[in-house]
């Protein structure tokens, strides 16, 4: 089956979120998983979550922090990570 | 700002707050159950001239509200003079953003004293400023000695780290609770009582 990015072709990208476990942010951390699924089927080589404390939301995309709740403030629009990620796999 | 009597008495009583949770009634259960108060730290609550309402804002997901909010509860039920109503955070945002840490984080738990005619007091949010000081001084420390620390940047995502570092900073944050339990409870303590001499003094 073919789909959108050939095995040879795709680009070892991977998104890890590290979502504060003690802060309720699970539902932010599972809505931008799922719409990084969604969007990237098979162009992703992993999406990895970190449970953390302390308040922490980062997303981290091929090794460049593009979130933190610290440095930024709040969360991501998923569809800004989105973008993040199409640059990376474009580049 | 604050609340009025009508709507403190919406609140639910802390059994009640108990009996919604959905998680971490075990923690919340072992912390109650290894909660030791002496008596010279309650004298101050218990010789209050008249009880005080206390608002507290939770949620059964936070780790701060499963550490500090069995030592409120436990003053109130020693010496009958707190009357807690809890509130959930997120169905409450019109009180939480009255609350907000450092003015833009909805920290919690967030512990509200009003007098009997419902004016302030004063407010306690998430821990005492004392254990922000602690943890920060062991975070130095870990960084500075710790093998696994070693090259990794202070305040570096998680997402970056090794994954040695991360494992020792994920122990290292259960280690530090276990290590400073009493003092993190002397200090919620301190920090109340500090906050209602002041509140009273006003």
């Amino acid at each position: 089956m073919k789909d959108t990015v050939a095995d040879t072709d795709r680009k070892p990208l991977k998104v890890s979120i590290v979502y504060c476990a003690a802060c309720g942010y699970e539902p932010q951390t599972i809505a931008l998983a799922s719409a990084l699924m969604h969007t990237f089927t098979y162009d992703l080589a992993a999406i990895e979550l970190i449970p953390w404390q302390e308040g922490a939301f980062d997303v981290v995309v091929g090794g460049d922090l593009v979130h933190s709740m610290y440095r930024d403030g709040g969360f991501p629009a998923n569809d800004t990570v989105i973008a993040a990620v199409r640059e990376r796999l474009e580049r | 700002m604050g609340v009025t009597r009508e709507q403190f008495e919406q609140g639910m009583s802390y059994e009640a707050f108990k009996a919604q949770m959905t998680r971490n009634q075990e923690r919340l259960a072992e912390t109650e159950r290894t909660l030791a108060l002496a008596e010279e730290e309650l004298r101050f609550f218990r010789e209050l001239e008249q009880p005080l309402h206390v608002l507290v804002l939770a949620e059964d997901w936070c780790g701060d509200v499963i550490n500090n909010l069995p030592v409120l509860a436990r003053v109130a039920e020693e010496t009958g003079k707190l009357n807690l109503r809890v509130f959930l955070r997120d169905q409450n945002l019109d009180i939480m953003d009255q609350y907000l840490k450092e003015g833009k984080y909805r920290s919690i738990p967030v512990f509200v004293f009003f007098d009997q005619d419902f004016r302030e007091l004063g407010h306690f949010i998430e821990r005492p400023a004392a254990m922000t000081v602690l943890m920060d001084q062991a975070v130095t420390e870990l960084f500075a000695n710790d093998p696994a620390m070693q090259g990794v940047e202070r305040g570096a995502s998680p997402a970056l780290m090794p994954e040695a570092a991360r494992n020792r900073m994920g122990q290292f944050f259960g280690e530090f609770r276990a290590r400073t339990r009493a003092d993190s409870d002397r200090a919620v303590l301190q920090e109340i009582r500090g906050l209602i001499e002041r509140g009273v003094a006003v």
